[in-house]
C-alpha cells in the first residue's frame, strides 16, 4: 500500500482571513457586551454590598464569599446533588430505550418520531410545570382516575421530593434523548452482528457491545441534563413541599425578597466552581478513556 | 370577551404571579444592571400634578389581570384612546423596569413601594382636585388623606386593600380556634399550606408571638424562625398559589389574601358553604395597593383621566366583581360588603386600616436579616 501523506491544505489567501476576522469581530463583541462582562459582575459583585436603600454597589468586602461556608447552604448544595442525580439516572433510563427504539426501529418514521419527543419542548419549562402540578394535585387527573377506577383514595404526589425530581426529568429528558439517539444513528450495525455472531444473547451483545460504543452520548446527555438541573428553581417552588427547597431557589430568593444581590452573586459564583470542577474531573476521565481505547 | 364573576376557569392570580410566575420577571432584569449606583436617594418634592386632559395612548404597567377587562375596554371606548398594557410580576421587577428607564403612564405599587418611589423622587404629584371623583377617596376623615407610605396623599390614590388570615375546608377540619395556631392545626397536618413570602411568613409568627410585624430584632427572630420551624412537620409546602392549592384539594388550611379567597369561594367553588375564611384574634397583616404616576411618563394626562375613571364607584364596582378585593371607594363600599356578606371576615374596614400591622420599608440591614432567617427555615 502507498502511505498517504496529509493532503495539502489549500492555503487561504489574506483576503479571506480578514473577511473571517470581520465576521467574527460581530459575535466576539456580543459575547463580550453580554456574557463576559456580565459574568465579571457576578463575580466582582460578591465584594459588593448593599446600601441602606437596597442599592447593591461594589466594594472591597470578602462577607459575602465567607458567608457560603455555611451548615444549610452546604445542605442544600447536597440536597440539590442528589436530586440532580436522581434526574440523570432516570431521565438515563426513560432517555435511551426512546432514542433506541427511534433510531434502530423508527424506520421511516424516525424524523417525526423525534420530532414529536422535541415539539412538546417547544411549550415553556413553566407552563410545562403547572400542567402537571394540574395533573398530580390530590383532586387532580391522576388521582381522580385512582379514585375513579376504585384503585384507592389517591396518593399525594405533589409537595414531595419525588414530584420535585419528576418535574426535573420531565423538564430536561430530552437533552438525554438526543445525544443519545445521535450516537445509536451513528453505532455500527455489524458491531452488533458479530456480537451476535460470537454466541452472544440480546442482552449480552446490548451491554457488551452496544451501550460501551454509545456511551459518549450517555456522558454528554447526563452533563446536559444534571448541569440544568442542579440550579433548576421552578419545580421545587412548584412542584416541591417544605423540605424540597434547592439551591436555585436560594439564590433566587437574594435577588428577589432577600434584597441581597452581593451574596446571590458569590452563591452564584460557588455553584459555578463546584460545577466547574465537575465539568473537569468529567472531561479529564472522559480524555483518559479516549485514550486508552 | 369579558370573563364574568363565576367564571369557572382558574384564573392565574397576581398572587400566584407573585411567585408562581417566579422570579422569571426578576431573572430577566439581571443582566441590566442599570440601577447598580451609588448616588443616595433624594427626598426632593415630586414634579407637579398634571392635568386631567387625554395627552396620548396610556402605557399601563400592572399585575396580570388585575383589573376587569370590561373597565379597560370602557375607557378606551369613552376616551377613543388605546391601553397598551405590559405586565410584572413581582414588586422588585416593577421597580427594576422603572429604575432602568421604562416609561410608564401609570404603575399600581404596594403601599411601601410607594414610599420608596415617592423618596427617590420616581412618582409626580397627583392633585385631587384635578380628579372629579377625588371626594370618592379623599373626603373629610378618610384614611387615604394621610396615609402612612404617602404623607399628605401627595403622589399616590388608594386603589385596593386587604389582610392576610386563614382559609380552611369547613368539609375536613372542624377544629378551628380563630388563632394563627390554627396553621398548626392537628387534623389538617401534612395539608396546610403558608404563603410563600417572606413578610407574610415571618409576619404570621410574629403575631403569634406578640412581636411588630417588621421586627428585625435578632432575638425575637430567632424565637421566629424556631416557631415557623415548628410548624415545618404540618405543612405540605410554602406557596403563594393559594387558590389553585385550595381548589385542586391539596390545601385543607391555607394561609392566604382575603381577596384570593372570596374569589376562590364566590368565584370558583362548587360548593362555597365547604370555604371558610377567618381573621386570627392576634391581628392580621393589612396592606393596600395605590395609583401612581412615574415621573417620567408621557402621558401623565390620560393617566390622570383613567385614575378618575377608575374612581367612579360604577367602574370600582365591576372591578371588585372581577377581582374580589375592595376598593376604598365610598360609594362602592356597600356593594362590597354585600360582596363578602357571606364571609365578612374578608371585609376591610376603615379600622382596620388603622391598625399597626403594616409592612414598612425597612433597611436594607434590616430585609436582610430578615430574609436570613426566612432562608433558614425554608431550608432547613
Amino acid at each position: 500500500m502507498v502511505a498517504l501523506g496529509p493532503a495539502p491544505a489549500p492555503r487561504r489567501s489574506a483576503q479571506r482571513t480578514w473577511l473571517w476576522g470581520a465576521l467574527l469581530a460581530v459575535p466576539t463583541a456580543w459575547m463580550v457586551a453580554f456574557f463576559v462582562i456580565s459574568m465579571v459582575i457576578v463575580v466582582l459583585l460578591p465584594f459588593g454590598r448593599t446600601t441602606n436603600d437596597g442599592f447593591p454597589v461594589f466594594s472591597t468586602s470578602l462577607d459575602n464569599y465567607r458567608a457560603l461556608w455555611n451548615d444549610v447552604y452546604l445542605e442544600l448544595f447536597v440536597r440539590s446533588v442528589l436530586y440532580a442525580l436522581a434526574t440523570v439516572v432516570l431521565s438515563a433510563l426513560i432517555a435511551y430505550p426512546t432514542a433506541y427504539a427511534i433510531a434502530l426501529h423508527g424506520g421511516r418514521y424516525k424524523n417525526a418520531l423525534i420530532a414529536a419527543v422535541v415539539v412538546p419542548f417547544f411549550a415553556s419549562y413553566l407552563i410545562r410545570m403547572y400542567a402537571w402540578k394540574a395533573l398530580l394535585s390530590d383532586d387532580g387527573l391522576v388521582n381522580s382516575g385512582l379514585r375513579g377506577s376504585g384503585l384507592g383514595d389517591g396518593i399525594a404526589f405533589l409537595n414531595t421530593p419525588w414530584a420535585v425530581i419528576g418535574g426535573l426529568v420531565y423538564g430536561f429528558v430530552v437533552f438525554m434523548i438526543l445525544p443519545i439517539y445521535a450516537s445509536l444513528e451513528r453505532l455500527d450495525v455489524s458491531l452488533v452482528e458479530a456480537g451476535k455472531d460470537l454466541y452472544h444473547g440480546p442482552v449480552r451483545t446490548f451491554f457488551s457491545v452496544t451501550l460501551p460504543a454509545t456511551r459518549y452520548g450517555l456522558y454528554g446527555g447526563a452533563l446536559l441534563v444534571f448541569l440544568p438541573a442542579l440550579g433548576d428553581f421552578v419545580s421545587a417552588q412548584l412542584l416541591g413541599g417544605a423540605g424540597t427547597y434547592m439551591m436555585g431557589n436560594l439564590v433566587q430568593q437574594q435577588f428577589n425578597e432577600g434584597q441581597n444581590w452581593p451574596l446571590g452573586s458569590a452563591m452564584t459564583v460557588g455553584m459555578m466552581a463546584a460545577l466547574t470542577a465537575l465539568m473537569v474531573a468529567y472531561l479529564r476521565a472522559t480524555s483518559t478513556q479516549a485514550r486508552e481505547t | 370577551m369579558t370573563p364574568a364573576p363565576g367564571h369557572d376557569h382558574p384564573r392565574c392570580t397576581r398572587r400566584g404571579l407573585l411567585t408562581g410566575g417566579l422570579a422569571v420577571g426578576a431573572s430577566l432584569s439581571l443582566p441590566g444592571c442599570a440601577y447598580i449606583r451609588d448616588d443616595a436617594p433624594t427626598d426632593t418634592p415630586p414634579p407637579p400634578s398634571a392635568k386631567a386632559e387625554i395627552d396620548g395612548d396610556l402605557v399601563y404597567f400592572n399585575w396580570a389581570d388585575y383589573l376587569a377587562p370590561s373597565v379597560l375596554k370602557g375607557f378606551q371606548k369613552e376616551y377613543g384612546v388605546r391601553v397598551i398594557e405590559s405586565n410584572y410580576d413581582s414588586m422588585e421587577g416593577m421597580y427594576a423596569k422603572l429604575a432602568a428607564g421604562n416609561r410608564y403612564d401609570i404603575v399600581f405599587p404596594i403601599a411601601k413601594w410607594v414610599q420608596r418611589l415617592r423618596k427617590e423622587g420616581k412618582l409626580r404629584a397627583i392633585e385631587p382636585d384635578e380628579l372629579q371623583n377625588a371626594d370618592q377617596v379623599f373626603y373629610s376623615g378618610s384614611y387615604f388623606n394621610d396615609p402612612w407610605y404617602d404623607e399628605g396623599s401627595q403622589v399616590s390614590v388608594p386603589f385596593t386593600v386587604y389582610k392576610t388570615g386563614i382559609g380552611w375546608r369547613t368539609d375536613k377540619v372542624s377544629s378551628m380556634t380563630g388563632s394563627w395556631e390554627d396553621l398548626w392545626n392537628e387534623e389538617a397536618r401534612g395539608r396546610v399550606f403558608t404563603l410563600d413570602d417572606q413578610d407574610e411568613a415571618l409576619a404570621m409568627a410574629a403575631l403569634l408571638l406578640g412581636y411588630d410585624v417588621n421586627t428585625s430584632k435578632p432575638s425575637e427572630l430567632e424565637e421566629i424562625k424556631k416557631l415557623l420551624i415548628s410548624q415545618k412537620q404540618y405543612l405540605r409546602a410554602y406557596s403563594s398559589d393559594d387558590i389553585n392549592n385550595m381548589v385542586a384539594g391539596d390545601a385543607w388550611v391555607h394561609h392566604m389574601w382575603s381577596g384570593d379567597f372570596l374569589y376562590l369561594r364566590q368565584g370558583l367553588a362548587e360548593d362555597p358553604d365547604a370555604f371558610d375564611f377567618e381573621a386570627p384574634r392576634e391581628g392580621v397583616p393589612i396592606n393596600s395597593d395605590a395609583y401612581a404616576i412615574p415621573t417620567d411618563a408621557e402621558h401623565p394626562g390620560t393617566a390622570m383621566v383613567f385614575i378618575d375613571y377608575l374612581l367612579r364607584p360604577e367602574n370600582a364596582i365591576k372591578n371588585m366583581n372581577y377581582l374580589y378585593y375592595p376598593f376604598p371607594v365610598r360609594d362602592a363600599l356597600p356593594a362590597f360588603a354585600e360582596l363578602a356578606d357571606a364571609v365578612p371576615a374578608c371585609n376591610v374596614e376603615v379600622s382596620d386600616l388603622e391598625n399597626e400591622n403594616v409592612f414598612r420599608l425597612l433597611g436594607s440591614d434590616e430585609v436582610q436579616r430578615r430574609a436570613a432567617v426566612w432562608t433558614e427555615v425554608k431550608a432547613s
